[in-house]
């Protein structure tokens, strides 16, 4: 996590004494070596700033028809549905109206709401939080207190790797391994777990559904494939990230403050509680890098969730998320409107993973600037 | 110096440049089309076969969506385009209207329903409306009577129904939405008809490969996927009763026969024809053809030898290419469509020319 932010390398280029390699190496030319160094790294700053705002002024110029269209109605409304409908037009009261003995059609033009998306998006990635985080937490702690050199080291390398694992691997494990797994032992189990709480199976475990004509309340059919697996798939995907910051942080707290609170008689427990405590903040910001990556995750989450445009209360339902609804539908969404829509969600996506990350290194960085880091 | 160099550099450069693309333009025509991916096999065949017979032509298929193949055209960045639904008027209007284009069927497809019960093993027999009950999130089990009605013979478990869509937009919903639409009133006005539409129930998949290994994986789950598909996965998948009431199989020859019923109504440039719940005997119900798209007068490919291989090249598809069709499990053309095909290619020309064609 050493990296060196882009604006500071361009000042330090900058304020290199440039005149004197000048005068000292070669005295002919004209541009010396520096400024031109200084002058490419400062491009470089640059562009990144202006790519980003290029990013976002061209999403928000993508998404204008559907901001005119739908205006706040798009962050609040449920309704995904990208063809137009035909359908007989109802009074007020809910009748069909007919004039001349013939019933009146109504056209009604494509309708598009996202928040079956983010509220996919939210739940998936707190769900993934749940998983990932006592797990990261927990063997951050490991490579820093417990575990010899021999084991940390593979052990680390271990947690990095999963990092470098494509994310469609996971997704074809996800659909092919984990799904049916889930469906067939884990998901019955957490039913017959949890039956005896009030309430639960009724929530996690029912529909409501037409059988014969009639609304009944059935059994869920389970499929393995719904918030619940890729809230999993995903705390497997962000589990490096986290496990390797909260690494780094727990072993910059001072060692003079670890040793203070064994001499003062805590435990182990109480002295680790103590670390996590002390690097509080830093430690939420790597979860917040976490959240990020999560959120936009995209092809093993597509595999894995779904892929229903429509709210759910059982975590054991299919969901969308707001990078699997990109990813299904932009290839091919032929009409403006579609495509328009389609950008708005990634402009929500693309603002809301900027905040993330923004809060996340604050946090982060906040911490490391303390002094009595660094030793 | 340095600019002497660099001047020396150049023109060397410039000069190898010159001579590569003169020889790139004197030998072969290069003739690009990219759309549909359901008959992308189909086509790559045919391109393989008359590049065999025809070395001077170099044809280039990519297949990257129906949507995309009309965008291409449309944009005049590919010389022909292929698509599962035909251009709707809008997009015909953007091309500069019907009378431009040149829309033929290369052949045919039917769309069948992929189910996944085990210990079933006699084919189930669907209706059209019982499809879009199903769809609709209205029969929700197996074993509720409107399925047991049409199937006396088969015991039928006790399982939920897990309906699998396809998340893309794409030809394969588009049929099946309009043969649904033509079979109940309810799911016409709830659900309606589309490349991609908004269902009520079930679950998605991206493209067929995802939805066969969702429907796969799911017992009680059912999908629809083109039969060439189906049969090249093993899936299994239901007879569907067609106009007569007959419970009939999809195959090449039901889906011919299908085509055929609608060639009487195939008249001009635009061949488009829905050929969903067609009458006749043993016509398939829930069929359709595949188009490949050109515009009327070539002048977007660079002389009139390159026009007439083109012609030519969709001749031979629609006419001794179709063999490839069946054996890749496609159906073919009905003798009837392929003279309305005829017409149609006779009629396109290179500013203002008229081409040479059916030379082999």
């Amino acid at each position: 996590m050493s990296e060196v932010t882009p604006s500071a390398a361009g000042h330090y280029a900058a304020s290199l004494p440039g005149g004197v390699h000048h005068s000292l190496v070669r005295t002919r030319r004209r541009i010396s070596s520096d400024s031109v160094m200084a002058g490419l790294s400062q491009f470089a700053a640059i562009s990144i700033f202006a790519m980003l705002f290029a990013l976002l002024a061209v999403l928000t110029y993508a998404a204008w028809p559907s901001i005119t269209t739908f205006g706040w109605k798009f962050l609040v409304t449920g309704q995904w549905r990208p063809n137009e409908l035909t359908a007989p037009a109802l009074d007020a009261a809910g009748h069909v109206i007919t004039e001349d003995g013939e019933v009146v059609m109504k056209t009604m033009p494509p309708v598009f709401g996202a928040l079956p998306v983010i509220y996919g998006t939210a739940v998936s990635s707190l769900l993934a939080l749940v998983f990932a985080v006592p797990l990261s937490f927990g063997a951050a702690l490991f490579l820093v207190r417990l575990s010899r050199p021999w084991l940390a080291v593979p052990v680390s390398f271990l947690v990095e790797f999963l990092a470098a694992i494509p994310s469609i691997a996971y997704g074809m494990w996800g659909l092919f391994v984990l799904a049916p797994f889930l469906q067939h032992y884990v998901e019955p189990a957490i039913r017959t777990g949890l039956s005896w709480i009030p309430g639960m199976n009724a929530w996690l475990f029912t529909e409501t559904a037409m059988r014969a004509g009639q609304t009944v309340v059935r059994t869920l059919p389970l499929t393995g494939r719904d918030m619940f697996c890729g809230g999993l798939v995903l705390a497997i995907m962000i589990l490096p990230i986290i496990t390797a910051i909260s690494r780094d942080v727990l072993r910059s707290v001072p060692r003079a403050q670890v040793e203070g609170t064994l001499a003062l008689g805590a435990t182990w427990w109480q002295s680790a509680w103590e670390m996590l405590c002390y690097s509080r903040s830093a430690l939420f910001g790597a979860v917040m890098l976490g959240l990020a990556r999560a959120a936009g995750e995209t092809m093993a989450i597509t595999m894995v969730i779904g892929n229903s445009n429509q709210i759910h209360a059982s975590l054991f339902s299919p969901a969308q998320t707001m990078s699997s609804l990109l990813a299904n539908e932009f290839a091919e969404a032929s009409t403006e409107i579609h495509r328009a829509a389609l950008s708005e969600v990634a402009l929500i996506l693309l603002v809301m993973s900027l905040l993330f990350n923004i809060v996340a290194r604050r946090l982060v960085v906040g911490n490391d600037a303390r002094p009595a880091t660094a030793h | 110096m340095v600019g002497t160099k660099l001047s020396c550099r150049t023109a060397v450069l410039v000069m190898i440049g010159c001579s590569l693309s003169t020889t790139g333009a004197s030998a072969k025509t290069r003739l690009q089309g990219a759309g549909a991916t359901f008959p992308a096999p189909y086509y790559k065949r045919l391109v393989a076969v008359y590049q065999v017979r025809h070395p001077e032509h170099m044809i280039d298929y990519q297949s990257i969506g129906s949507g995309g193949g009309i965008r291409a055209i449309t944009d005049k960045t590919v010389h022909f385009a292929a698509s599962d639904a035909p251009m709707n008027k809008k997009e015909l209007e953007t091309t500069g209207g019907k009378e431009n284009i040149v829309e033929i069927p290369s052949c045919a497809g039917g769309i069948v329903p992929v189910y996944n019960l085990p210990g079933v093993s006699t084919p189930l027999k669907f209706t059209g409306e019982l499809l879009a009950e199903i769809y609709l999130g209205k029969v929700t089990q197996w074993n509720e009577p409107i399925i047991a009605k049409l199937n006396p013979d088969v015991k039928l478990p006790d399982t939920p129904i897990t309906p699998v869509w396809r998340t893309d937009a794409s030809g394969t919903t588009y049929v099946f939405t309009n043969y649904l639409s033509t079979q109940s009133e309810d799911f016409r006005s709830n659900v309606g008809l589309g490349k991609q539409v908004q269902w009520p129930v079930g679950q998605g998949g991206k493209g067929n490969e995802n939805v066969t290994a969702v429907v796969q994986q799911t017992v009680g789950g059912i999908g629809y996927v083109e039969q060439s598909y189906a049969d090249n996965n093993q899936l299994t998948y239901g007879l569907v009763q067609n106009k007569h009431g007959n419970f009939v199989e999809a195959s090449p020859d039901t889906v011919s026969l299908a085509g055929a019923g609608a060639a009487g109504s195939m008249r001009g440039q635009v061949l488009a024809a829905d050929i969903w719940n067609q009458p006749g005997d043993q016509s398939y119900p829930i069929s359709s053809f595949t188009y490949l798209i050109v515009y009327r007068d070539l002048n977007n490919l660079p002389d009139k030898e390159a026009a007439e291989s083109l012609v030519n090249f969709l001749w031979w598809a629609t006419h001794d290419g179709q063999r490839y069709a069946t054996e890749l499990d496609y159906a073919p053309l009905a003798p009837e469509v392929q003279a309305a095909v005829e017409q149609a290619l006779k009629g396109i020309t290179f500013k203002g020319e008229a081409l040479s064609i059916g030379k082999e």
